[in-house]
């Protein structure tokens, strides 16, 4: 069964026709959206590499029903870019080498980024950061330079240098 | 160029999941319920029926269309149990394994086919299962293959040195007995791959995650009867593999839907799939004796490790040869006088056997790692002490191993010393009472190793040898070929490293290519790329140097002796003011080589184009017969606390020296370093594949098959001691599984040093909390007993 949804992807409002018991994750991927930076792995809510954006939370895509985010904005990981510049939290996984085979970190970056503009206080230490990114699961870096990665971009953030 | 970081974080990768073309169709498989069953029945009428299915394939389908798997190793020999399966990739007559599939259906879209896959209707015969090891060996276990008199598939017997000489020198005898759980790697990524097969042109092309395009090649082919020729194999980004993507052969049920449709067929495996169908390793007993002086001097080793290969693994993979390297790593960095070692393999119905990082170094390592520590308990010594009493002497290099295996470089004691230095062992040792007297059990592990790494050995599909190719091309931009697919482990980063190093040519004018079949070599396997891979590629830019030398002395007038190559510029030193930049070069060279460009023997001898393509052999592998090339070196000591009313280990501290040789990348290896600390974290703690009395795995998602999280990882202090290997052409050592090999045996060192107070000695892993906690029960009632 076929049903209307409107969402806001990364900006721009889809007014789409889905299937009833697709998930976010199968629409953001398919061909339509095309967002490829969501990634389908566990699709059970375990692994954290289809987190998105929806209003502002990060949430496994895989387990949000696209007709439940009717009207809601998405921001994937594409979204962050401005145009072919990387974000600072993306630049700065790539200085601190916070990936290795890329699978999990468009994800990580999703949750990072949604810790890092929420968080107001000075400090966040690296248990808030292993805290906030829990639910993403990664095989290869052992976490040490995806923290490394996330304590600077709020170092960057707070020089100003953020969006 | 872009580099292959910022390409995949701006969400440009493509990976399996992320292929497409048009008219492509996808293909879903149907998997048994039942761990060991007869098929009486299979039907797919209903399946077929469902609008959108184009075919259903079954085990009968691959018995006409294909050929069994290909053996992949073969060490049938005299005094050797060396079994072979005759199966195909899907079977017909009976299933082997929980999860195995019996058939594969294709449709227009994914959820079509798992539609259809669920009116696959199937008739089973539950039979009983041979549920591990020492079971299946038994004589009246279940048989998983009618043609064989029992379920031993392998049995090898080594005798390395003089081992009974030893056991007569000894003072002492330790009998040690230790158990290492099953395991899988599980990349976040599963799976997966598209094959089209060309009716016109009678080929076979395939992209996905294939870690060895090569090997992939050859297994495919010949399961479907093509000549290699005709088959194209191509490795897209991974994400993740760890050795667990090496093999094929659902790959090969793949490559027989496109011919059977002639459509684009793409598979892209849940994750679960992964954890039910794919690789399995580790799952060892360990028992036998070794052999030591009263002051610490280790002299002999007689033992058998029994692995628990799951179903046959010389077909789907080549794990059933990981039985080699547990046998021969056993004698770690050690002096010894010798060693019996007995490798045992049962098959079982589980699923199978196949790589993963260690490759059974691991489990040789673990076991006389445990032993040392209880020799030094006994002996009243630290592990320390008992290590640095029988370290290889850093003048000792090369060192012939009793083993055969040839020791490069290192300096054991330095590297261990470094890492007690940084984890304040003496420190945290003085507190130990007043920690006892907190009541908090505080332990410190020590652990040293050696990583064999650059696998090469005959009889097998991982014989070694290695093409490279590095041309200049006409633009002055540098492309590298070489069977060294990116996994995540830095493949394309260290090769524009190297390769720019030789050439003082940009970094960013270098692309290292994707990896197909079309270059020789077995891929990113037993930490081969910084020896065999990084060494073609390396050989291939020296002698890429020298014709550029040649070259540009001819167009610049001067002495290739004079020549200065860097900053993407060569010049002779005598003229620095006259430069040439590579596109300049280049082009000349192409284009304008005509007779008064270049000397006549320069253009005779092929030497302006800018092209080559070579081969690198272990200089060590042909006459010591050593397996593997270099020898990375490690120390890992970790401080945790067990809360001995949970069972729950904490990891306080933890401090890791690498030596690998000469560094290509710092960042690289220290990321490498990182993952394998956390992969053997998990190991050590939480991860087990659980079969019930059925023979179905009981944990198979991220919920029960539990790998750490950013919480559970602890802080990783790291250094580095750089003794570089004479043997590789940079001075490197692979790495990679050190760290892994280290981590595992350390964390159950550190839990039985802070367990001291129960006198338990922690000889199986995963030591889980509920594990931890019924040591700790029964240590205290046998405490009260003995009262």
């Amino acid at each position: 069964m076929k049903m209307p949804v409107t969402l806001n992807i990364n900006n721009t409002t889809w007014n789409l026709d889905i299937d009833a018991n697709a998930t976010l994750l199968e629409v953001l991927r398919s061909n339509v959206l095309n967002q490829q930076s969501v990634h389908r792995s566990c699709e059970e809510g375990e692994c954290g590499a289809c987190t998105v954006l929806m209003d502002g939370q990060p949430v496994n895509s895989c387990l949000v029903m696209a007709a439940s985010a009717q009207g809601s904005t998405i921001i994937t990981s594409e979204g962050l870019m401005r145009g072919k510049e990387l974000h600072p939290l993306m630049k700065a996984f790539v200085d601190e080498l916070g990936l290795q085979c890329g699978f999990c970190t468009p994800g990580m970056v999703m949750s990072a980024y949604a810790l890092i503009n929420q968080w107001e206080d000075e400090e966040l230490s690296d248990m808030d950061i292993r805290k906030a990114i829990e639910g993403n699961l990664c095989r290869c870096t052992g976490y040490v330079n995806i923290v490394n990665s996330i304590r600077r971009a709020k170092q960057a953030k707070d020089a100003g240098n953020w969006w | 160029m872009e580099n292959r970081e910022t390409r995949l974080i701006s969400g440009k990768g493509q990976y399996a999941d992320d292929l497409d073309f048009p008219g492509m169709a996808h293909l879903v498989f149907v998997g048994s319920p039942h761990g060991h069953a007869v098929i009486k029945r299979l039907e797919v009428d209903k399946a077929l029926k469902v609008p959108g299915v184009l075919t259903v394939i079954t085990g009968e389908d691959m018995v006409k269309y294909t050929n069994p798997l290909p053996v992949q190793a073969n060490f049938k020999s005299k005094g050797w149990t060396w079994k072979l399966a005759n199966v195909y990739a899907m079977p017909r007559d009976k299933v082997r394994w929980y999860g195995e599939p019996v058939a594969a259906v294709v449709a227009e879209d994914e959820k079509t086919a798992r539609k259809a896959a669920d009116l696959v209707e199937v008739e089973y015969e539950p039979l009983a299962v041979a549920g591990n090891a020492l079971e299946a060996l038994e004589a009246d276990a279940p048989r998983l293959y009618d043609d064989w008199e029992d379920n031993k598939q392998v049995h090898l017997k080594f005798d390395f040195g003089e081992p009974d000489a030893a056991f007569e020198e000894a003072d002492q005898v330790m009998h040690i007995k230790t158990r290492e759980g099953r395991v899988t790697g599980l990349p976040i990524e599963g799976r997966g791959c598209v094959a089209h097969y060309n009716l016109k042109r009678d080929s076979l092309e395939m992209w996905g995650s294939f870690q060895t395009p090569y090997l992939s090649r050859h297994n495919i082919a010949a399961t479907l009867g093509m000549p290699e020729v005709k088959v194209k194999i191509n490795a897209v980004d991974i994400g993740g593999a760890f050795g667990l993507k090496i093999h094929a052969w659902k790959e090969n049920v793949v490559a027989l839907a496109s011919k059977l449709t002639g459509r684009h067929v793409k598979w892209f495996e849940p994750q679960k799939d992964f954890i039910v169908t794919g690789p399995h390793q580790r799952d060892v007993f360990w028992e036998g004796d070794v052999a030591y002086k009263n002051d610490g001097t280790l002299l002999g080793v007689k033992a058998t490790v029994t692995h628990d290969l799951g179903v046959e693994s010389t077909n789907k993979g080549i794990a059933a040869l990981s039985i080699f390297p547990a046998c021969s790593a056993v004698p770690n960095m050690y002096h010894w006088k010798g060693m019996h070692i007995e490798g045992v393999g049962a098959v079982t119905n589980k699923s199978f056997y196949c790589a993963y990082r260690g490759y059974g170094k691991d489990k040789g390592i673990k076991f006389i790692e445990h032993a040392l520590n209880q020799i030094a308990r006994k002996l009243g010594m630290t592990p320390e002490a008992i290590r640095l009493k029988n370290y290889i002497q850093p003048d000792e290099f090369p060192y012939h191993q009793i083993n055969s295996y040839v020791y490069d470089s290192g300096d054991y004691p330095g590297t261990l010393k470094k890492a007690l230095e940084m984890a304040d062992v003496d420190g945290v040792r003085a507190k130990k009472e007043q920690y006892l007297k907190e009541g908090k059990y505080i332990g410190i592990g020590v652990i040293s190793a050696i990583e064999p790494a650059g696998v090469a050995v005959p009889n097998c599909q991982m014989g070694g040898i290695t093409q490279a190719r590095v041309q200049i091309t006409a633009d002055g931009t540098i492309e590298v070929h070489s069977d060294r697919t990116e996994i995540g482990q830095g493949s394309e980063a260290s090769h524009a490293i190297i390769v720019s190093n030789i050439l003082g040519c940009n970094r960013e004018d270098v692309l290292v290519k994707p990896v197909t079949s079309d270059y020789i070599g077995q891929g990113p396997l037993s930490s081969r790329g910084a020896v065999y891979p990084a060494s073609a590629v390396a050989k291939a830019a020296k002698i890429i140097k020298k014709k550029v030398c040649q070259c540009a002395a001819a167009f610049l007038k001067a002495e290739e002796e004079s020549l200065v190559l860097e900053g993407g510029m060569i010049y002779s030193s005598n003229n620095p003011d006259e430069k040439l930049t590579y596109k300049q070069l280049a082009e000349k060279a192409y284009f304008f080589p005509g007779p008064r460009g270049l000397p006549a023997e320069i253009l005779k001898n092929h030497d302006h184009l800018l092209d080559v393509t070579t081969t690198w052999y272990s200089p060590t592998t042909p006459e010591s017969g050593s397996s593997y090339t270099s020898f990375c070196t490690s120390a890992d000591v970790a401080v945790v606390e067990v809360d001995i009313d949970t069972g729950a280990t904490k990891i306080i501290k933890y401090a890791h020296v690498h030596d690998a040789g000469t560094i290509i990348d710092k960042q690289i290896v220290d990321g490498q370093i990182h993952g394998g600390i956390v992969q053997g974290i998990g190991e050590a703690l939480y991860e087990r594949l659980d079969y019930n009395d059925k023979g179905q795995l009981m944990t198979s998602s991220f919920s029960t098959y539990l790998i750490p999280t950013a919480v559970e990882a602890p802080d990783i202090e790291v250094a580095h001691l750089e003794t570089p290997s004479p043997f590789t052409e940079t001075g490197s050592k692979g790495m990679g599984e050190a760290p892994i090999i280290g981590s595992k045996a350390v964390i159950l060192a550190a839990i039985e040093d802070a367990l001291t107070p129960f006198n338990i000695e922690v000889n199986e892993s995963p030591a889980t909390p509920e594990r931890v906690r019924s040591w700790i029960v029964a240590a205290r009632k046998k405490q009260e007993e003995s009262k």
